[in-house]
C-alpha cells in the first residue's frame, strides 16, 4: 500500500527528495534479505543522521507505519523484510567510523559500517573486532547488533552482544536514548543487554560503542580429514571435552568441499567425509602448545591429512574457502536455503545424521558447513528455484531439520535470527508464559508496534508450521 | 531489612503462587538466597515476607560434554562448583563475601571478582533463565546450548536487576574446564605510581592474565591460567615474587562491614580512586574498571567520590552497610537519563512493586 503523498513529502522534507525511494520498479531492490521471503517495502528512506533517524520515525509513529531497519541485507531471517510494508529505514548512509580508541581499546561506529572495514581500520593499532561472520566483508555493525551476530571466531570470544559496550538507539516514539557505555556494573536495567538481538523490533540503532580486542602475536590454523561427518563430530565433541577451547573449531562435509575446493583451489582435501579447520591464538608458546594438544586429539579420533598453514597467505586461504563456502555452492545448485539450528554440543553426530536423511527424503542435496564448537549447524538446502513447486519442499525440508533440533535439547537459531523464517516455530520452544514475557517488552517499548512488525513473535496473520500438530514441548515441560 | 515473616517455598511454582498472592494482598516480598548481600540496595520500601530460597538447589543438570549446566537459584556457588569440579570444570565466578552466595543471588546482584577480567561476568555465560512473576507465572528464556538468538535476550534483563523484573528461580551457565596451569604472582610497592604502573604492566602482557588485583597498601596480585609453557613465560618474564592461590580464596572473603563498589571506564579508575585518603582501603581490578571501597566515613563522604565516578562516568554502588547509612547516602545514586524506560519494564512484569519494593533504582 503506498504511503500518503503527505507522508511521503514529510520523509523527503527530513531526508531530502533523493533519499525517498517510493517508485515500485526501484522498491522491489529492497523487498527482501538473504533469506528466501520477500515483501517490497512501501517507501525506503536512507537518513544521514541520528536527528533523521529520529525524525522519520517521529512521521512513522505519528502515522503508524511500519519501520523495518535495514543494514547491507545480508540477513538470513528475513530480519529486514518489509512484510508488513511500510518503511525500510535504510541506514548504509552512515557508514562513518567516529572513534578508534587505542587506549581504552574501543571504536565508537555508525551503524552502516561494514563489519570487516572496522577490523581493517583497527588493525592499524594492532587491534581487531572479534564477530566476524562469513558475510563480514559486506554486513554491517548496525546489522550485527540487531541480530546479535556471531561468526567462527565467536566460539573463544564470544558473539556481537559480548562486544558491544553501548548504542544510542531511537525508540519507536522517535526519542533517541544512550544505552550502556564504556563503564562496567551500570546502575539499573541492562537495556543495552536486551536492545542487542532483539531484531529491530524495539529500536533503531544509530551507534554503537564496541570493544576491541588486541591482535594475538601468534596464531596456528589446521585443518584435518576424517572419513564422515559422525567422525568429525566425535572428534569436535573430543576437543571441547578435553578442555581446550579453541578460537575456532569448524567443520565442512563432502558436498561442501567439493565445491569450495573447485573454486577457491586451497587445497581441502576433496576425498574426506568431512573436514575440520581449527584455529588457536595467544603467545607462540600457548599456540605451540595447544596445537599439539588438537593434533593429538583429531589424531585420536580417526583424524588424517593434518595440514597446518605454513604462512599467513596460506591460512588466509583456508579462510577465504570457508567464508566463502555458501558461495562457492552455487556450483551445485543456483539457490540455498539455510537454517542455524543449535544443538548441545554431543548430539551433533545425532543431528547431522537426521539432517542427512531429512536431505534424502526430500530429495535435495544438502551442504553442511558449520560451527561445529559451538554446536551451531548450517545445513544448506541446495535447489534451483526455477525447478517447480521445489520452494514448499525446501522449506517443509528445513522445517524438519529445525524440528529435529529442538528435539535433541536445541535451540531455533545461535546467530542468524527468528525474523520472519522460524516466528512461526517459535512455540516449540518456548510455551505460552515465556512469549508473554518477552511480548512485555515488546509492549513496554514499542507500544504500537511499529518496530518490525512480524518478527520474532508467532505472527496471527501468516501461515503456521507445517508440524503445528506436534508444537507444545516447550521448554519447561522438557527439562526445568 | 524489616519482615513480618519468613517462608521457605519448596517449589519454583509454590513460590510463584506465594508471589501471585502477595501482589493480590498488597504485600511485599523480599527474595533472599544466602543473605550474602542483603544490605545492597536502599533500604526497602515497606514490610512484607522473607522469601527463603534455599530449598531451591538441585543440579537440573549437569552435561559435561556439552559443558552446560542447569540449576535451581537457591543452590550455593560451592556446591555448584563441587559438583563441576567432579569433572574437570568450573564456574568462573569467585566473588566477594563469600562463601555461601546462591546462584540466584549472584545473577540478581551482579556481584563478580576477579577472574571477570579473563571470562567476562556472568552476563557474558548465563545462557538460560527461570523466574517467577507476580502474576504467578513461570517464565524462561534463553535455553541450554552456547550459542542462542531465539527471541529476546531476557537473561540480560535480569541480571543485576535485584528481583524487579521477577523471582529467579533456575538458570543456565555455559561452563569452562579447569585451567591446565595456575600460576599467582604478586609485587609490592611503596608508591602508588608504581603500583599502577605495575598493573598496566601486568595487564599489558601478551597473554593477558585471568585477574589483576590492585590494593591500596601498594600490593599487586596477578594470575595467570593456561598452557603451561606460557604461563611460565609470562611468569618469568614478569620477575614478580611467586604468591599461593590461596590467596584468592582468602581475598574473595573480603567484605567491610560498610563497602561501595565504585565503576568507571577501566582507564579513569584511578583518577576517582586518586580522591581518597592515603589511609583509605580499597581493592580494585584495574583491568575491569572496578574497585571496592572499605567506607570509614559517613554518607557525605560516599557522595563526594560518588560525583568523582560519575563526573568520570562511572558509578558508585553501596554494597553492604547499616540501614541508616544507606538511607543518608543513597545506594545508587542519580539514576540514568532512561530511567523511563526501566520504569516502564518494570510495570511490565510487576506494576504493585511486590518484589524488593524500595530497595533497586525501579
Amino acid at each position: 500500500m503506498a504511503l500518503e503523498h503527505a507522508v511521503l513529502e514529510d520523509l523527503r522534507r527530513v531526508v531530502g527528495r533523493e533519499h525517498v525511494i517510493e517508485a515500485s520498479n526501484d522498491l522491489r531492490i529492497f523487498e527482501r534479505d538473504a533469506s528466501i521471503e520477500g515483501a517490497a517495502p512501501d517507501a525506503v528512506v536512507l537518513p544521514a543522521t541520528t536527528a533523521e533517524v529520529s525524525a522519520v520515525i517521529k512521521i512513522a509513529s505519528k502515522n503508524r507505519i511500519p519501520v523495518v531497519p535495514r543494514g547491507a541485507g545480508t540477513g538470513l531471517s528475513g530480519g529486514a523484510v518489509t512484510i508488513h510494508g511500510g518503511i525500510a529505514l535504510q541506514v548504509t548512509r552512515m557508514r562513518k567510523i567516529l572513534e578508534i580508541d587505542p587506549v581504552a581499546q574501543t571504536a565508537l561506529v555508525e551503524p552502516g559500517v561494514v563489519n570487516q572495514e572496522l577490523s581493517l581500520v583497527a588493525a592499524s593499532h594492532r587491534l581487531f573486532y572479534a564477530p566476524d561472520p562469513s558475510s563480514q566483508k559486506a554486513c554491517t555493525i548496525g546489522g550485527n547488533a540487531a541480530e546479535n551476530s556471531g561468526g567462527p571466531h565467536c566460539l573463544y570470544y564470544g558473539v556481537t552482544t559480548n562486544h558491544v559496550l553501548g548504542m544510542e538507539v531511537v525508540l519507536a516514539d522517535g526519542s533517541v536514548q544512550w544505552v550502556a557505555g564504556d563503564a562496567p556494573d551500570r546502575i539499573g536495567l541492562d537495556l543495552c543487554g536486551v536492545l542487542v538481538g532483539s531484531e529491530g523490533t524495539l529500536c533503531a540503532i544509530t551507534k554503537i560503542k564496541v570493544r576491541l580486542l588486541s591482535t594475538p602475536p601468534s596464531v596456528a590454523t589446521l585443518l584435518a580429514a576424517f572419513s564422515s561427518i559422525d567422525a568429525a563430530s566425535q572428534a569436535v565433541s573430543a576437543v571441547i571435552g578435553r578442555g581446550i577451547v579453541p578460537a575456532a573449531l569448524e567443520m565442512m562435509d563432502k558436498v561442501t568441499v567439493g565445491a569450495v575446493e573447485a573454486h577457491y583451489h586451497a587445497g581441502y582435501p576433496t576425498d574426506a567425509g568431512a573436514v575440520l579447520l581449527v584455529e588457536v591464538d595467544g603467545i607462540p608458546e600457548s599456540t605451540r602448545e595447544l596445537m599439539a594438544a588438537v593434533r593429538n586429539v583429531l589424531a585420536e579420533n580417526q583424524g588424517y591429512a593434518m595440514r597446518e598453514a605454513q604462512s599467513p597467505s596460506e591460512r588466509d586461504l583456508l579462510w577465504a574457502g570457508r567464508k566463502g563456502a555458501i558461495g562457492a555452492l552455487g556450483r551445485i545448485k543456483p539457490n540455498y536455503y539455510l537454517h542455524d539450528g543449535v544443538v548441545p554440543r554431543s548430539r551433533l553426530p545425532q543431528i547431522l545424521s537426521a539432517v542427512g536423511e531429512i536431505g534424502v527424503h526430500y530429495r535435495l542435496p544438502v551442504a553442511n558447513v558449520f560451527h561445529a564448537g559451538d554446536g551451531n549447524l548450517h545445513p544448506n538446502i541446495l535447489f534451483d528455484l526455477r525447478d517447480r513447486d521445489v520452494l514448499p519442499q525446501v522449506e517443509s525440508a528445513g522445517e524438519e531439520m529445525l524440528r529435529a533440533v529442538v528435539e535433541l535439547g536445541g535451540a531455533l537459531s545461535g546467530e542468524h535470527g527468528i525474523g520472519l523464517e522460524k516466528n512461526a516455530f517459535m512455540p516449540w520452544v518456548f510455551s505460552a508464559d515465556d512469549l508473554d514475557a518477552m511480548r512485555r517488552v515488546k509492549d513496554a517499548l514499542d507500544a504500537h508496534g511499529i518496530m518490525n512488525p512480524g518478527k520474532i513473535f508467532p505472527d496471527p496473520q501468516r501461515k503456521a508450521p507445517h508440524l503445528a500438530g506436534r508444537t507444545g514441548l516447550a521448554i519447561e515441560a522438557k527439562w526445568w | 531489612m524489616t519482615r513480618v515473616t519468613t517462608e521457605k517455598p519448596a517449589t519454583a511454582e509454590e513460590l510463584a503462587k506465594r508471589l501471585r498472592e502477595a501482589a493480590d494482598a498488597g504485600s511485599a516480598v523480599f527474595p533472599v538466597g544466602g543473605g550474602r548481600a542483603v544490605e545492597m540496595g536502599d533500604p526497602p520500601a515497606r514490610d512484607g515476607i522473607e522469601m527463603r530460597m534455599g530449598s531451591l538447589d538441585r543440579v537440573i543438570e549437569h552435561s559435561q560434554a556439552d559443558m552446560v549446566v542447569s540449576v535451581e537459584a537457591g543452590i550455593s556457588l560451592e556446591a555448584l562448583q563441587a559438583e563441576l569440579g567432579k569433572t574437570g570444570q568450573f564456574l568462573p565466578l569467585d566473588p566477594f563475601n563469600s562463601p555461601g552466595h546462591t546462584i540466584g543471588g549472584l545473577l540478581a546482584t551482579g556481584w563478580t571478582g576477579p577472574l571477570r577480567q579473563r571470562y567476562g561476568s556472568p552476563r557474558d555465560f548465563l545462557i538460560g533463565i527461570r523466574v517467577a512473576l507476580p502474576d504467578g507465572h513461570l517464565a524462561s528464556a534463553g535455553g541450554r546450548v552456547v550459542k542462542n538468538v531465539s527471541g529476546y535476550d531476557l537473561m540480560k534483563l535480569h541480571y543485576g536487576a535485584l528481583g524487579t523484573l521477577g523471582v529467579i528461580v533456575a538458570a543456565s551457565f555455559k561452563v569452562f574446564p579447569k585451567p591446565l596451569h595456575d600460576a599467582t604472582v604478586q609485587s609490592r610497592h611503596t608508591a602508588m605510581d608504581e603500583a599502577w604502573a605495575a598493573a598496566d604492566r601486568v595487564l599489558g602482557m601478551p597473554m593477558a592474565p585471568a585477574a589483576v588485583e590492585l590494593f591500596s597498601d601498594g600490593r599487586v596480585l596477578a594470575r595467570f591460567l593456561g598452557s603451561p609453557e606460557a604461563t611460565k613465560r609470562m611468569v618469568a618474564d614478569l620477575g614478580w615474587t611467586k604468591a599461593e592461590a590461596l590467596g584468592w580464596k582468602k581475598h574473595s572473603t573480603a567484605a567491610p562491614p560498610k563497602w561501595a563498589r565504585i565503576a568507571a571506564p577501566r582507564h579513569r579508575l584511578r583518577s576517582i580512586l586518586d580522591r581518597l585518603g592515603r589511609d583509605e582501603r580499597w581493592w580494585a581490578s584495574p583491568g575491569i574498571g572496578v574497585a571496592n571501597w572499605e567506607v570509614a566515613g559517613g554518607a557525605e563522604d560516599v557522595q563526594a567520590v560518588r560525583a568523582a565516578a560519575t563526573a568520570a562516568g562511572g558509578s558508585l554502588v553501596l554494597m553492604a552497610g547499616p540501614s541508616e547509612f544507606r538511607h543518608d547516602a543513597g545506594a545508587w545514586g542519580t539514576p540514568p537519563a532512561t530511567l523511563h524506560l526501566m520504569r516502564r519494564l518494570r510495570s511490565a512484569f510487576d506494576p504493585n512493586q511486590v518484589i524488593n519494593p524500595g530497595r533497586f533504582v525501579v
